[in-house]
């Protein structure tokens, strides 16, 4: 407890607050702002690019959709207090399962999906359980998961199939009614209007002549935006959400003021790991394939996206809508580079500048908001 | 307040962790609406004493008894139903979160959407601006983060919502030890109103002129014993002063530092 | 501090756009989409030999990859490709499940596509692409079993440093076919970290030591394995083919521990597409079949010019 000497009465020396300050310091800002920056410097450098077509569009947003999926999941668990670098390898490891499942067992593919979903989230029970009863760092065990998870990616393909990709998911999956919820598009007919309007492309030539080159919204996307919902909502009206910002922000005081600390953090192990299983099924069913080597490096990408947006690394502190912009930016900027032009090669530098920037920037928002010296 | 009956009757409680003799026999009664000040020095035991009183350590013997029966807290959670409130020197408060969510941390106001529990923001920022009011601090808002409250504030937001929450004993861990002068007579000021509402509040501290502001009765810790329970009036500072540090030691250093301490 | 902040960000990307190829001039546009992670050196030929047919065609050439690898991230660049609107894309079909839509897309989106490295001509032209530049694994593998069975090779050990890729494990496939052995345990999964490569390497060696010879798939398998083969003395003792040139193996040629290098010439796989593209695209003619880039054997005879370029064109 810092020594501030203020009194209870009202302090001469606390500036008044403007209501249109007030309103504009969110956790988010960071992230509203940043999503700003990107579109006009994108605008102007790739404005004519094919960035900001139909294609173009959905290529950004569909890779930003991608982290916005995992991010959600990091950006709870973030709060929570913890972390999970297990992320990628989970996402690796579901896909994997659910391969071998649906092609290698040959079960039906609803069947596999769910089964998949149950692993993945026991494992991450079983991660949250760890760090919980050992009190070690959730860095530590998580990054344990991260090598034994990719590990049997690696292992029981190998074993069942002697090899490492699993093809052929999307001749099992004809006709399941489950897969189609990662794996398929919606909405094509407002696309087929769009293209009757002569807003979008059509393909000039092929099976698909005619028909709109960007044919439906991916499921992908529509998880995302269900996810963010979902996690905006559980973490900003519920009692729930209250628990977790309580045992991220301070879990001995939590505990002391009767707040469910340990089930709290287990049950945000799942999400992420629930999220992850998402992501892997999304991907899985567009791409019809299970590879070992998918998701390498994902659980980083969560975590910059949540950072970008907002959320304070050591709990407490952040907001799902800021770790969904963060994505956006994140994806943007990954996609926009190569719409401007850059050398691929300094995508990475980009990336760090853009990182450092952020959380620069989100720690003074922090500050105004909360008084943290 | 002899004509009442205690909250919470400590009786010959023994703690011994391993080898390690924590509480030797401690008995000390809390009645409703004073203010108990638990004095000792540091290691005297007044910690292990409260966790005991809050359930957090299970006495190795002894008999705790609320409101006339014998109560076994199996966890802090119990004793907290039961109406015993702790407000900890250092982990009152997140200051990341805000005033309304930190006053409400634990016991949301649960407003039904479906299955769904959902936070009842509107009952809680009204709830929090009243009490905060009551108590005489002015926020700019319930949404304002803890982290921009002084110590003080803090400790007073803890206290209030011990109180709003039924509590009927209220233990304060050292609640003024790091507080300025200010804060810390705003603080004194907090217990006086909240004890003036009927609720018994275990002051523990070991500063002697905090205790002798607002205290009732005294109660010194030393090396896990107790010396005795002194009510108001009947005993000095200089004589509270002794009895923690175990008499002669600071007899001799107070001499010398001309009566200071 | 704000201020300074977006200063930062301006300056950030007004560098961007300096670094960045001149973009969008009049010239036709070809962007290569490798399956390569960043680690992968070998790859460095490819992007070397692209940018010298687009200075020598007069065209604008781009080159990207994933950074990790990761296919699905690949199927990603390809789509981004064609929302870029080039006049071609150059690209590898490292998975066929995963990269057949996106590449079929470009192609049904008027993007001509060549096909070059990974996949094969079945599936080439089955997405519609004009052609492919490249050597077909399996063959060159089997090629390779034959002259070693010649040279008395009856067991051997594959180091997969690409586990991942299917296609490149078609090498093993096929020089066990030639060995006329069964390729069983043979193949490891190496990884990519050299040191581990290394270590995966010996302890195979001393399990199995009647092994015969050893065969790399690539620079990233060949360098680390010429360490632990010096390490444990069979160097220039045990029968060592590799597939691919780097500077460590042409060295390794020479001094006698490797027998032959399987070049599949990747400056040809990645220069030649962009010869025909933009010939095709500005007079209308397109070789009539696809390109075979490989397999070329090169031993300790024919070391000068390998030597001159490797690394950089070979």
């Amino acid at each position: 407890m810092t020594e501030t000497a203020q009194s209870t009465e009202k302090d001469e020396r606390v500036k008044e607050i403007s209501g249109f300050r007030q309103a504009l310091i969110r956790p988010e800002l960071g992230g509203i702002c940043g999503t700003i920056i990107v579109f006009v410097l994108f605008a102007i450098f790739a404005g004519n690019s094919g960035m900001f077509n139909a294609q173009g569009i959905m290529n950004w947003g569909t890779v930003s959709a991608q982290f916005m999926i995992i991010a959600v999941g990091a950006c709870l668990l973030m709060i929570a207090g913890e972390f999970d670098l297990s992320v990628g390898s989970m996402i690796g490891f579901a896909g994997m399962m659910t391969a071998i499942f649906g092609v290698t067992l040959g079960w039906p593919m609803w069947i596999a999906i769910l089964i998949t979903f149950v692993i993945c989230m026991a494992i991450g029970a079983i991660n949250g359980v760890i760090v919980i009863r050992t009190g070690l760092p959730s860095f530590i065990v998580t990054l344990a998961f991260l090598f034994i998870l990719r590990g049997f990616t690696i292992f029981i393909p190998q074993q069942l199939q002697n090899r490492t990709i699993i093809g052929g998911i999307s001749e099992a999956a004809e006709g399941d009614w489950l897969a189609p919820v990662f794996g398929g598009k919606i909405m094509g007919w407002f696309f087929e209007m769009l293209a009757n309007w002569g807003w979008i492309d059509t393909f000039t030539r092929g099976t698909r002549e005619g028909q709109p080159v960007v044919d439906g919204l991916p499921m992908l996307i529509v998880w995302a935006i269900i996810l963010i919902i979902a996690g905006h909502f559980l973490l900003t009206k519920t009692q729930f959400g209250n628990w977790i910002f309580a045992s991220g922000g301070d879990a001995e005081a939590a505990r002391n003021s009767g707040v469910p600390v340990n089930r709290v953090k287990i049950l945000m192990f799942v999400a992420t790991a629930f999220c992850a299983t998402i992501f892997a099924m999304c991907q899985v069913f567009e791409f019809g394939s299970a590879a070992a080597d998918r998701g390498l490096l994902k659980e980083f990408e969560a975590i910059i996206a949540v950072v970008i947006g907002g959320a304070l690394l050591t709990g407490g502190y952040g907001s799902v809508l800021g770790a969904a912009l963060g994505a956006l930016i994140f994806g943007v900027v990954q996609q926009g580079l190569f719409f401007a032009g850059v050398e691929s090669s300094l995508f990475r530098v980009f990336l760090g500048v853009i990182l450092l920037l952020a959380v620069i920037l989100n720690t003074y928002i922090r500050r105004m908001i909360t008084g943290e010296r | 307040m002899a004509d009442k009956t205690p909250i919470i009757q400590m009786k010959n409680i023994q703690k011994h962790f391993g080898s390690v003799i924590a509480l030797a026999g401690v008995s000390v009664d809390i009645f409703p609406g004073e203010c108990h000040c638990l004095l000792g020095d540091n290691g005297a035991g007044k910690s292990t004493f409260i966790k005991t009183m809050s359930g957090v350590h299970k006495p190795t013997s002894g008999e705790i008894m609320f409101e006339g029966t014998p109560m076994n807290f199996a966890d802090p959670r119990d004793a907290m139903t039961a109406g015993i409130a702790t407000v900890h020197q250092h982990l009152a408060m997140i200051p990341l979160m805000s005033v309304s969510r930190n006053f409400f941390m634990g016991n949301e106001p649960i407003k039904k959407f479906g299955p769904i529990n959902m936070f009842d923001h509107e009952y809680a920022n009204r709830v929090t601006m009243e009490e905060m009011k009551k108590m005489g601090i002015n926020l700019r808002g319930p949404d304002q983060a803890v982290g921009t409250l002084s110590g003080g504030e803090r400790q007073t937001v803890a206290i209030s919502r011990a109180v709003h929450f039924g509590a009927k004993v209220l233990i304060l861990d050292e609640p003024t030890s790091a507080l300025g002068v200010r804060q810390t007579s705003n603080v004194l000021a907090t217990i006086d109103k909240v004890r003036k509402q009927g609720v018994g509040v275990v002051f523990i501290t070991h500063n002697v002129r905090h205790a002798m502001a607002v205290g009732d009765r005294y109660t010194v810790l030393n090396r896990g014993k107790t010396l005795g329970t002194a009510e108001r009036g009947g005993i000095t500072p200089e004589e509270l002063q002794d009895l923690m540090a175990g008499g002669q030691e600071l007899a001799s250093l107070e001499g010398s530092l001309g009566g200071t301490v | 501090m704000k201020k300074s902040v977006l200063g930062t960000v301006l300056a950030a990307a007004v560098a961007a756009v300096s670094f960045g190829a001149p973009a969008y001039a009049d010239g036709e546009r070809y962007v290569l989409v490798s399956h390569a992670p960043d680690s992968d050196s070998w790859w460095n030929t490819i992007r070397n030999a692209l940018t010298l047919a687009g200075d020598q065609m007069g065209v604008e050439v781009e080159y990207r990859n994933p950074p990790t690898g990761d296919i699905a991230d690949m199927a990603r660049i390809i789509e981004q490709a064609a929302a870029s609107g080039p006049d071609g894309i150059i690209t590898t079909i490292a998975d066929f499940d995963v990269l057949g839509g996106p590449i079929s897309a470009a192609v049904d989106a008027g993007i001509d596509v060549i096909i070059m490295n990974s996949g094969t001509p079945d599936q080439a032209r089955e997405l519609g692409a004009l052609m492919y530049v490249g050597q077909p694994e399996y063959d060159a593998g089997y090629a390779a079993g034959l002259r070693a069975a010649g040279d008395g090779v009856t067991s051997f050990l594959c180091v997969n440093h690409v586990i991942s890729n299917p296609i490149v494990a078609e090498r093993c496939a096929g020089f066990a076919d030639g060995l006329g052995v069964e390729l069983g345990n043979s193949m490891i999964d190496a990884g990519q970290d050299p040191a581990e490569i290394q270590n995966r390497v010996l302890a195979y060696l001393n399990a199995n030591p009647d092994t015969d010879a050893v065969l790399t798939l690539g620079p990233t398998s060949a360098d680390p394995t010429i360490l632990a083969l010096q390490q444990n003395g069979l160097a220039g003792d045990i029968y060592f083919g590799t597939f691919d040139l780097g500077e460590n193996i042409v060295q390794g040629i020479r001094d006698g521990i490797i027998e032959w290098g399987i070049d599949q010439q990747p400056f040809l796989q990645a220069y030649l597409p962009v010869v025909v593209l933009t010939n095709y695209h500005r007079y209308g003619v397109l070789p009539g079949n696809n390109i075979n880039s490989g397999p070329g054997f090169i031993t300790a005879d024919a070391l000068e010019m390998v030597e001159m370029f490797a690394g950089e064109y070979r």
